[in-house]
């Protein structure tokens, strides 16, 4: 059986192209994805998690959920972490344990784009959709991304050579900037390379900025680059007819952090006096988009919420995940679909590996490896349904292609599980 | 494949560094390298990166780099990943498993 239109659960690109042949229950073949789509849609059987278990030890799922309910009632401050690779549904209920639970509800965000959301709340954005960039984008800066290898089919679907409605030869009518501190391969494709010095993007946005609003600048050299290459730069961000930032963790992870994505929506702001110009940030797991807007319609915020009042607060730096790990708060956590065991520095991933966790993972991790209860899961996209929130926001529905193995629920109905056990402690 | 995969481990426990780096440490085939910041030190294998300047050295994410990062964030959230002063050093040392990372971050060491 052959399904099209299949929409890949890896990364914020959400290609809604595949192709998917089944045969005998399993997937034979898939068309049109990345190489990285393709691993986890031909291997998403291999290594999985097929039993839940406590403290390493095979136990039925109902005896497991208990346990988990069991952790989550006793705790007084749990850290509910994770769902950037799930779907909206789980997410939702993931909520709703926080809420019900006082607990602190964090995703990943506050590891990549956090710094993304604190910018664009203080000075706002000048977005579009990415079908937008493919039919009208002239200009198109790569800046401290990397999509040749983390957002693999970004270029031919929408950034760089494919045709459009406006840029009918493709990548010959566009232009291709790079900004980064090392040559990637992304900047080995581009028109234009320019390395900087590392941790002085922002010093390089504001002088762009000031260039653009024609004011002279004295210095010689800015951020490791010749002041006439950036006014050349400068000029031919203006000289776009459609310019577009897709920007990365190179401005969010290094010196600045929210401060340099406030400066790069500042030039954009002043290009837009001139001309029409954009900025996208590159987000990462395939639903850490959705992950930020489920949480925001549920409770006013888009991560880092505290329920422990009653009601939701919001302070990134104080009720992010790693924030509460290595302040040694959290005396519990529900890790689903992430990875804070690989991901967080040391200090905060000690605290995790002192406190009872639960897990809900496909296959074994680092984290897995802390916790005292894993219940395995259904991939999303794969084996259960659901929407996921491509990286310009528009929403995609997943498909199930296949039936997890038995005894295997999504995350979504293993929440529902643990959050009805809540329940019923509580009475 | 997963996280306890060998493709996963091979790529995130190196460094890459410069070809001018190499020569300056004279790196040699059987040596790697011992990375060290204020946090903490661990040891990784090596690749050159013709793409990095001399000075800079590139860490993929991953349980290896975050034993030398650290968890303070300035109250934004976020760690600082990139630009940090690191000390690095050819070793003999052997490089850790994931398992060994695993048990180093279980036993608060």
């Amino acid at each position: 059986m052959q399904h099209t239109d299949i929409v890949c659960p890896f990364c914020g690109c959400l290609c809604d192209d595949l192709e998917v042949t089944i045969k005998d229950g399993h997937i034979e073949s898939v068309k049109n994805a990345c190489t990285i789509s393709q691993s986890k849609f031909m291997n998403h059987h291999e290594n999985r998690i097929t039993v839940s278990t406590i403290n390493g030890k095979e136990t039925e799922l109902e005896k497991t959920v208990e346990k988990a309910v069991e952790i989550l009632a006793s705790a007084r401050r749990p850290l509910i972490y994770g769902l950037s690779s799930t779907e909206c549904g789980a997410i939702s209920k993931a909520v709703e344990i926080a809420e019900y639970t006082g607990g602190v509800l964090d995703n990943t965000s506050s590891v990549c784009h956090g710094p993304t959301i604190l910018a664009l709340q203080q000075v706002g954005e000048s977005k579009t959709m990415l079908g937008e960039v493919k039919n009208r984008a002239d200009l198109v800066i790569f800046w401290g991304s990397n999509p040749t290898e983390a957002h693999l089919r970004h270029i031919v679907r929408y950034s760089v050579t494919p045709k459009g409605m406006y840029i009918r030869e493709g990548k010959k009518d566009r232009k291709i900037v790079v900004v980064d501190v090392r040559e990637t391969r992304t900047a080995k494709m581009a028109d234009k390379f320019l390395k900087i010095d590392h941790n002085k993007d922002f010093e390089l946005l504001l002088a762009l900025r000031a260039l653009v609003r024609g004011e002279k600048l004295e210095a010689k050299e800015i951020a490791g680059l010749p002041i006439e290459e950036i006014k050349k730069l400068a000029e031919e961000m203006e000289k776009a007819k459609f310019g577009v930032v897709f920007f990365g963790l190179g401005l969010t992870q290094s010196d600045g952090r929210h401060m340099n994505i406030d400066a790069a929506v500042g030039l954009v702001s002043e290009l837009n006096r001139k001309t029409k110009f954009v900025l996208t940030p590159m987000r990462g797991h395939y639903n850490v988009s959705g992950a930020n807007t489920v949480t925001t319609w549920q409770t006013g915020y888009p991560y880092a919420v505290d329920f422990s009042t009653g009601y939701p607060r919001y302070n990134p730096g104080e009720f992010t995940a790693i924030d509460v790990l290595s302040r040694e708060e959290a005396d519990a956590a529900l890790i689903i679909a992430s990875d804070p065991g690989a991901t967080f520095p040391k200090d905060a991933a000690k605290h995790l590996a002192q406190i009872p966790v639960i897990t809900l993972d496909q296959k074994h991790t680092p984290t897995t490896m802390l916790s005292e209860v894993v219940i395995p899961v259904a991939t999303a996209g794969i084996e259960a349904e659901g929407t996921a929130y491509r990286m310009d926001g528009v929403p995609l529905k997943l498909s199930k292609i296949i039936d997890p193995i038995e005894g295997v629920y999504s995350d979504r109905e293993v929440l529902d599980m643990i959050l009805t056990g809540l329940k019923e402690a509580k009475q | 494949m997963g996280k306890l995969s060998k493709s996963y481990v091979e790529s995130v426990n190196h460094v890459q560094l410069s070809p001018d780096d190499i020569k300056e440490l004279a790196l040699e085939n059987t040596h790697n390298l011992r990375i060290s910041t204020e946090i903490g030190s661990v040891t990784v294998y090596w690749f050159e990166d013709k793409g990095l300047d001399a000075g800079m050295v590139f860490f993929p994410y991953g349980p290896w780099a975050n034993q030398v990062f650290s968890s303070t964030t300035g109250s934004t959230g976020m760690p600082i990943m990139k630009g940090i002063p690191a000390t690095i050093m050819p070793t003999d040392d052997k490089v850790q498993a994931l398992e060994e990372i695993v048990e180093k971050i279980r036993s608060g060491g």
